[in-house]
């Protein structure tokens, strides 16, 4: 210890830690293994995608795909992290329509997402015509900003009701004549018994079913070029039409969440009998509800008005290639294998109830199936018939402040019923409540739109 | 005195100096040293993530590589947000109550478990501290199933015994949410903070109550005079860690109102108020500011609680 005159202990830390440092310092560099990372936040896509993956690598030799299940709210947040940093993006990620429209801030030269419009308006390969030409239009407007085209898109989730056939049998009640919103609520009342059963599935607190309700009425929160709408006619009278229904004395609607244990038992129990059911949802209620098979059926939405929208949508995922990625052209060949390729049409399908966007895979037999749980309906069919007529949800960066203030304004309105009683002070003056409800938090998000200068 | 003045060399030898009393270059950089692999890593992980927030704070940051310096206008719009007001509210009224409820809660089940009388009282401690060890992601799962409407066990236990309506919407109307959020923070943190009453209740010097109960002070006299004295410095360092713990809230109603501030924002927090505009919206620039904003409110407030609660007298004597 002649040298060293501070004992063989701090010697030996000493030793041991600059071992150990050089020995990491020395690592090569782990490399990237794959030839492809993708990212998705769904289980039901990770199971497929896992199970096809095998036959795309056999297809194009040397190719490795490295899939990965990323938890929902973590993806953006990794996405947005990393992108920030230049680390660790991957090649392909799919995210959800309520988180996608974050990732296109800034100038357009910065997002770091490709621009998909040029190979979306090329001609397909064997003299197919190119895909822009073959997608239902309205879902790329979630994934559009200032013109570019950031996102394809998965899905369509077109939306229907779903509903207990079993206990409407028993009230002879025929779901084919309810035809018109104003039809359905009639019925909704004589169905409804305060506190044990309700009509259907509506929040008073939360925006989630009034959104695909504002939607089907040709409303949104934003325009096509990205301005705020949701305090316009529609957003307004859709809101006067919605809180009476899951408020005051006349309610037909109550919500108890719309996943997990107690929404099953809810659906078990019949607390409530029909419910906002786009495709996803179906295979939602067949998993998780599993012993209401033949007892479940559905009908398509009722029209707002006579010659309105008889759908909606709920939900939606898009597929977005990052600029990271120096293989596009393989990413873009994997994308097609995944959410083309007919061979594996029927096994995905099947898995996940979701009907793709691209219209001439509807012929296939698949989508044409009867299905035990749905009451031996074809309920591919019903959603194909229904596809067309999706409406478009532009969309905007600040998209979750939006959906947020929605809720907001309607927890604000239903408070005002409550408390102030529609009948007794007339339609005109919960209007006119309503309307400055929804300005002020429109407004509000407004004022968060402008900050993004870009 | 003879074994302290034994003891000088050997004090003196340890301390590295020379014959003359220096030190050599190599005992002046030692130390220095062996701190430096800390002092490195705090400051490439610590201090420039802190002092680049700071500068963050003063830009607009849109997307992930576009900044546009803005001055104090992230602040100014912060300032007249009404979001962030609800938050600033909302997370005030979470700290209050939960320093109420919470310090009387954990002293008084800290003194009862200090009882030599009480059987069980191992149990009975690891009982009431075990919710902590569960994590608030846990706790935030197991607490929105328990306050379900209509099935929630909470529900139906006072439908059967006050005949509360069992559709009573806990985490889904907006006056309910807090009570909601307050009273699962109690079951979790309420066993925590105990068992620092309980450590400092067993340091309490006996002969103090004795000499107490000699000069005739009962049991409460007792406790106002000597346990109340005697735990002070704890109680403080309680006091100030669970108001910071309260200015931090995010996971518990981030859980329980299922990724959402909940109904009319009720559940919004300074900190949930940070992650939706960091990182859902993206603008990492604002949330910076916020974040800053955040940090100076929590320090002023424990200055005033250490000033008030007198705790730098106590450390000055």
């Amino acid at each position: 210890m002649r040298y060293f005159p501070f004992g063989r202990a701090a010697l030996s830390i000493l030793a041991l830690a600059v071992t150990s440092g050089g020995w990491l310092a020395l690592q090569p560099k782990p490399k990237h293994h794959a030839t492809l990372t993708y990212w998705t936040f769904a289980t039901t896509h990770y199971d497929s995608y896992k199970k096809i993956i095998p036959e795309f690598e056999r297809q194009n030799p040397g190719v490795t795909v490295d899939l990965e299940l990323v938890s929902l709210n973590a993806l953006a947040s990794r996405m947005q992290s990393a992108m920030l940093a230049d680390l660790d993006v991957p090649d392909l990620f799919e995210v959800e329509i309520g988180q996608s429209a974050a990732l296109f801030r800034g100038p357009t030269k910065d997002i770091g997402l490709v621009d998909l419009g040029p190979r979306l308006h090329a001609p397909g390969p064997d003299g197919t015509p190119p895909l822009w030409d073959r997608v239902v239009h309205a879902r790329f407007a979630p994934y559009t900003n200032r013109g570019h085209i950031y996102g394809l898109p998965h899905d369509i989730h077109a939306v229907q009701l779903a509903y207990r056939r079993d206990i409407f049998e028993k009230a002879g009640v025929d779901v084919r004549k309810i035809k018109t919103w104003d039809d359905f609520v009639q019925v909704g009342r004589k169905m409804t018994i305060p506190g044990k059963q309700y009509m259907m599935e509506m929040s008073d607190s939360d925006a989630t079913v009034l959104e695909p309700m504002l939607f089907q009425r040709g409303g949104g929160y934003f325009d096509a070029d990205g301005h705020v709408i949701m305090d316009n006619e529609i957003a307004v009278q859709t809101m006067c039409w919605y809180v009476p229904l899951v408020a005051g004395p006349h309610k037909i609607g109550d919500s108890v969440g719309y996943f997990g244990q107690v929404q099953t038992k809810a659906v078990e129990d019949g607390y409530m009998l029909c419910y906002i059911c786009p495709d996803w949802r179906s295979k939602n209620f067949e998993n998780d509800v599993s012993h209401m098979k033949g007892k479940m059926a559905l009908m398509p939405m009722p029209l707002a008005a006579p010659g309105g929208n008889p759908t909606t949508s709920w939900g939606g995922t898009m597929l977005g290639f990052t600029k990271h990625n120096n293989h596009q052209d393989l990413a873009w060949k994997l994308a097609m294998f995944l959410y083309l390729d007919k061979s594996q049409l029927a096994d995905r399908y099947r898995s996940t109830n979701i009907l793709p966007p691209v219209k001439d895979l509807w012929s296939d037999p698949v989508f044409h199936e009867r299905r035990a749980y749905w009451s031996n309906e074809k309920i591919g069919d019903s959603y194909i018939r229904l596809a067309p007529n999706v409406p478009a949800h532009y969309s905007n960066p600040v998209i979750q402040t939006a959906t947020d203030k929605l809720s907001q304004a309607l927890v604000d309105c239903v408070h005002y019923y409550n408390t102030h009683g529609y009948v007794d002070h007339g339609d005109a003056q919960f209007e006119s409540y309503v309307r400055s409800r929804m300005k002020m938090r429109a407004d509000e998000v407004r004022a968060m739109a402008r900050r993004d200068s870009y | 005195m003879s074994n302290i003045l034994a003891t000088r060399p050997a004090i003196k030898a340890a301390s590295g100096t020379g014959p003359r009393g220096r030190r050599s270059p190599s005992d002046k950089f030692a130390p220095y040293l062996f701190v430096s692999p800390f002092l490195i890593l705090f400051a490439v992980f610590g201090v420039w993530p802190i002092l680049h927030s700071l500068i963050l704070a003063f830009y607009h940051t849109n997307g992930p590589k576009s900044q546009v310096f803005a001055g104090f206008d992230n602040f100014k719009f912060l300032f007249a947000d009404p979001d962030f007001h609800t938050a600033v509210w909302n997370t005030l009224v979470f700290a209050f109550w939960s320093v109420v409820l919470q310090i009387p809660f954990a002293l008084g089940l800290a003194i009862l478990l200090n009882q030599r009388w009480l059987r069980g009282r191992t149990f009975l401690r690891l009982a009431f501290f075990s919710p902590n060890l569960l994590g608030q992601v846990f706790v935030g799962v197991l607490f929105s199933v328990l306050l379900a409407p209509q099935y929630g066990l909470v529900n139906k236990g006072l439908h059967a015994l006050i005949g509360l309506p069992l559709d009573t919407k806990w985490l889904a109307n907006p006056a309910l949410v807090m009570p909601a959020l307050i009273l699962t923070s109690l079951w979790l943190y309420v066993g925590f903070n105990m068992i620092y009453f309980l450590a400092a209740l067993q340091a309490v010097d006996k002969e103090l109550y004795e000499a107490a109960m000699i000069d005739g002070a009962g049991p409460w006299r007792q406790f106002l005079a000597v346990t109340l004295p005697s735990i002070r410095p704890v109680a403080v360092f309680v006091l100030v860690t669970t108001t910071i713990g309260s200015f931090q809230l995010f996971e518990l109603p981030y859980i329980m109102l299922n990724n959402s501030a909940g109904p009319d924002n009720a559940g919004l927090t300074v900190v949930m108020y940070l992650y939706n505009n960091g990182f859902v919206t993206g603008n990492l620039g604002y949330a910076s500011a916020v974040g800053w904003t955040l940090a100076i409110g929590v320090l002023l407030i424990s200055l005033a609680q250490m000033r008030m609660t007198g705790a730098w007298k106590a450390e000055a004597k």
